[in-house]
């Protein structure tokens, strides 16, 4: 193993990688930062810029691009409680309020910090599990990937606020919305009304945008003013990254949790950043500023879902399954490369595997680095007036909505269920509560349905 | 010297961009195919225009293949890349579908073999008499994606071979159902050539998945024959023949033999509308033609697509037209096999 991880150290730093690495950076940078358009849309346009490149140079800059996703989209979830990808909507709830009170580029400071440090944490555990990982990964069965579901669920305890009925029912109502389309084992569909748009289900990315942005677009209108009450833009990033440094423990825990959850096939994703704000929330004394903005409630997330990208190499490399919806397509990329994942790879090919962690371990620190330094600029559209800001929010929600499908029923949904959501957050019920249940709808009934067939 | 009459000016693509759509996402099989053969065709297509592939997934690639039915036009500047996922709705009158293969000419096929290995613990070593007899007792899960897809293929063939299998349906592809092998949560299983090759014969090596049978070939006459990837693993039929004395026949053979050439034999296709002037149609499958027969293609593709020789001209002809046709009969056998087994309508 120690050959194997000098030998990838040393070819890390080399020239042609390192600028390769940048370049999918700096463009995983640009593209992440618009909602919507991070994640898997900005990946998959990227991807057939590989064609025709020499196999190590596609695989640096494919590393480059996969890691800043988490770290990029932050920026309009914390500056304009926007998600910019199913890993930052917890990131929502805490760094939006903090950008409302004027100190968003102390929210950004931290994330970025806390995204950097959870970022290499989760490679140094990386480095030493991949060697076991496998026979470890092939004991979760699908009852405990059904268990692992449950966890996810039960985090509406932590999240409902002070009335768990109604967070219990907005879970519910999210189950119901996730169970919509095609059923998981018999391909029945529900709730379709014959509607081939329906029949996929709804797609997460509108969901979340309806029922996080929208809202907060709503009510900032009727508010007037601009997005950051104060007019100053507070205590700036410095005082960020010294708020993850008070909190490191809290970041290599989560930093832990994401890179394990995040290492389960098929699971990690969506569950990983509300799993870690859960337990930050659980394990704090003081919960009175969770939801209002509480750093902590940024940081616990941001670590854990930069240390989930690497953690969901795990089931990439070692199996081909993609451990998430980013990790799909750098399958993708890996095989246009003409590199095929599997047990070869902490075999025969351990040094790449290394190369590939670390890369992304690099590849996390610049780019965390980079949005650390644009932060405070970035910071200062919370200071514009929002009716200015306005248009240009709704018209990038719709196009990120968009992009989801290319199909104009996207855009309906994301009307429909943007007045779901403003009900929602007027009522008082917990939207999060809501997202849970709607991401976990299907991965839970999968696996419990499996479950039961396989062990009666 | 005589006067030559100047042939048509042949179909020249240059400054122009084709787009192929593949109606499935970018993690699986038929993008896989599509990618490697893009760049390819690119190169061989006079004019060398701009391939781009568009993957549109949704409704069990329906949705982009409905896409191209609507859109296509007759100039030859868009392709569909179509798998047996997209052949078998419209064999079994899924509502879903609104296209039909009559409305398309093929300018090249791609086989795919498929073969079913078995966890060790079952004490069955080949598909002789005695290791089926064996088999047989055994009461067995299997991973699929549901009845209506191309798993079809394989549960049928269990029950023509009376094995006990029950289905384990929800499964989001062969990838999963492969990583419930290795689990030990299913003992049988079945994957395609390319992932076999790559992801199974590690199993092997290691001693912990034992290759049975394929489901054959289509000779050139369309017979089945033994799959040339694998020429020591015995197909379906003989491995009926070894159990019982006598080749298989029957509605459900038949069955068999007609959804299992519509998915494997001829899997993957490409094809442009009908209606594209012949000067077209003959550029594009001459290029097909040319890329097949590059040096070093063979070589290259035996390690993405297995040693399967690719189909152009009149043999895709052939194969397109098994792969799209089912008689009556078996389409109705097929339709109450599926309801009374599983209650699945199609």
């Amino acid at each position: 193993m120690l050959e194997a991880l000098t030998a990838a150290l040393i070819e890390i730093t080399s020239g042609q990688h390192l600028i390769y690495l940048l370049a999918g950076v700096a463009m995983g940078l640009a593209v992440g930062i618009f909602p919507g358009l991070g994640g898997i849309v900005g990946l998959s346009i990227l991807l057939p810029f590989l064609y025709g490149m020499d196999p190590t140079s596609a695989l640096s800059m494919l590393i480059g691009l996969v890691a800043v996703i988490p770290t990029s989209d932050t920026f309009t979830s914390v500056l304009m409680g926007i998600p910019g990808s199913s890993a930052s909507q917890a990131t929502v709830l805490d760094g939006f309020p903090l950008a409302k009170k004027g100190e968003g580029a102390r929210a950004l400071g931290a994330a970025f910090s806390a995204s950097l440090f959870g970022g290499l944490i989760g490679a140094v555990i990386l480095t030493f599990v991949i060697v076991v990982a496998r026979d470890v990964i092939l004991l979760f069965t699908s009852a405990e990937l059904f268990m692992l579901t449950i966890l996810g669920l039960s985090m509406v305890g932590v999240l409902a606020g002070g009335n768990l009925a109604k967070g219990l029912l907005a879970c519910g109502l999210g189950l119901m919305f996730g169970a919509l389309g095609g059923a998981p084992a018999t391909g029945e569909f529900r709730m379709t009304l014959g509607n081939a748009y329906l029949g996929d289900g709804l797609p997460l990315v509108v969901i979340g945008l309806a029922m996080f942005a929208v809202p907060e677009i709503i009510d900032l209108l009727r508010a007037g003013g601009s997005i950051s009450r104060s007019q100053t833009l507070g205590q700036g990033w410095l005082r960020g990254l010294k708020d993850m440094w008070a909190y490191k423990w809290l970041c290599v825990r989560c930093a832990g949790i994401g890179c394990m959850i995040g290492a389960l096939p098929g699971l990690g994703g969506s569950v990983v950043d509300w799993i870690a704000y859960g337990h930050v929330k659980q394990t704090s004394k003081d919960k009175s500023q969770f939801g209002k903005g509480d750093i902590r409630g940024v940081l616990a997330p941001e670590s854990a879902n930069n240390a989930k990208e690497g953690g969901g190499l795990i089931p990439t490399l070692l199996f081909g399954i993609p451990g998430s919806g980013s990790m799909a397509v750098f399958i993708g990329g890996m095989v246009l490369i003409g590199l095929e994942p599997g047990p070869s790879m902490v075999e025969a090919q351990l040094n790449l595997t290394y190369v590939i962690i670390w890369s992304l371990a690099l590849a996390n620190v610049v780019g965390a680095g980079a949005c650390l330094f644009l932060s405070k600029y970035v910071a200062m559209l919370t200071t514009i007036r929002y009716t200015y800001l306005a248009p240009f929010m709704i018209m990038v929600i719709c196009f990120a909505a968009f992009q989801a499908q290319r199909d104009l029923g996207d855009l309906i949904t994301l009307f429909v269920v943007g007045l779901l959501g403003i009900l929602l957050k007027r009522f008082g019920w917990p939207r999060p509560a809501f997202l849970i249940g709607f991401v976990l709808a299907d991965q839970s009934e999968t696996e419990l349905y499996q479950a039961v067939q396989f062990y009666d | 010297m005589g006067t030559v009459a100047t042939p048509a000016p042949a179909a020249d693509f240059s400054g122009k961009r084709i787009e192929w759509i593949i109606p499935y996402g970018t993690g699986g099989g038929s993008n896989r195919w599509a990618r490697f053969y893009a760049p390819r065709l690119q190169k061989n297509i006079p004019g060398q225009p701009t391939l781009a592939i568009k993957n549109m997934p949704g409704a069990s690639s329906t949705k982009g293949t409905n896409f191209f039915a609507r859109r296509a036009k007759t100039d030859g500047l868009m392709l569909l890349g179509t798998s047996g996922s997209t052949q078998f709705p419209f064999l079994l009158d899924d509502r879903r579908v609104k296209y039909d293969y009559a409305d398309w000419e093929v300018i090249l096929a791609t086989p795919v073999g498929g073969i079913v290995y078995v966890n060790p613990s079952l004490g069955v070593k080949e598909a002789t008499r005695a290791g089926m007899k064996q088999l047989q007792k055994a009461k067995l899960k299997f991973g699929s994606q549901g009845a209506t897809s191309l798993d079809l293929v394989p549960l049928l063939a269990f029950d023509i071979l009376g094995l006990t299998v029950k289905p384990v349906f929800g499964m989001k592809g062969r990838g999963p159902s492969r990583l419930a092998f290795e689990r030990g949560e299913v003992r049988i299983d079945y994957q395609t050539t390319p992932a076999f090759i790559k992801r199974v014969t590690p199993l092997v090596k290691a001693g912990k998945a034992i290759p049975l049978m394929t489901w054959g070939m289509l000779d050139a006459k369309g017979d089945l024959v033994r799959d040339p990837t694998f020429p020591n693993l015995p197909h379906v039929g003989e491995v009926y023949e070894r159990m019982h004395g006598k080749k298989p026949k029957g509605p459900a053979w038949n069955a068999w033999r007609t959804f299992m050439a519509a998915g494997y034999p001829a899997q993957k296709m490409i094809f442009v509308k009908k209606g594209t002037p012949a000067d077209i149609v003959d550029a594009l499958r001459k290029a097909a033609a040319d890329t097949i027969n590059e040096p070093g293609f063979k070589e290259a593709a035996a390690k993405t697509l297995g040693n399967y020789p690719q189909a152009v001209g009149a043999k895709a002809e052939v194969l397109k037209k098994i792969a799209t046709t089912v008689s009556p009969e078996s389409k109705a056998w097929v339709k109450a096999w599926l309801k009374r087994r599983f209650n699945a309508v199609p």
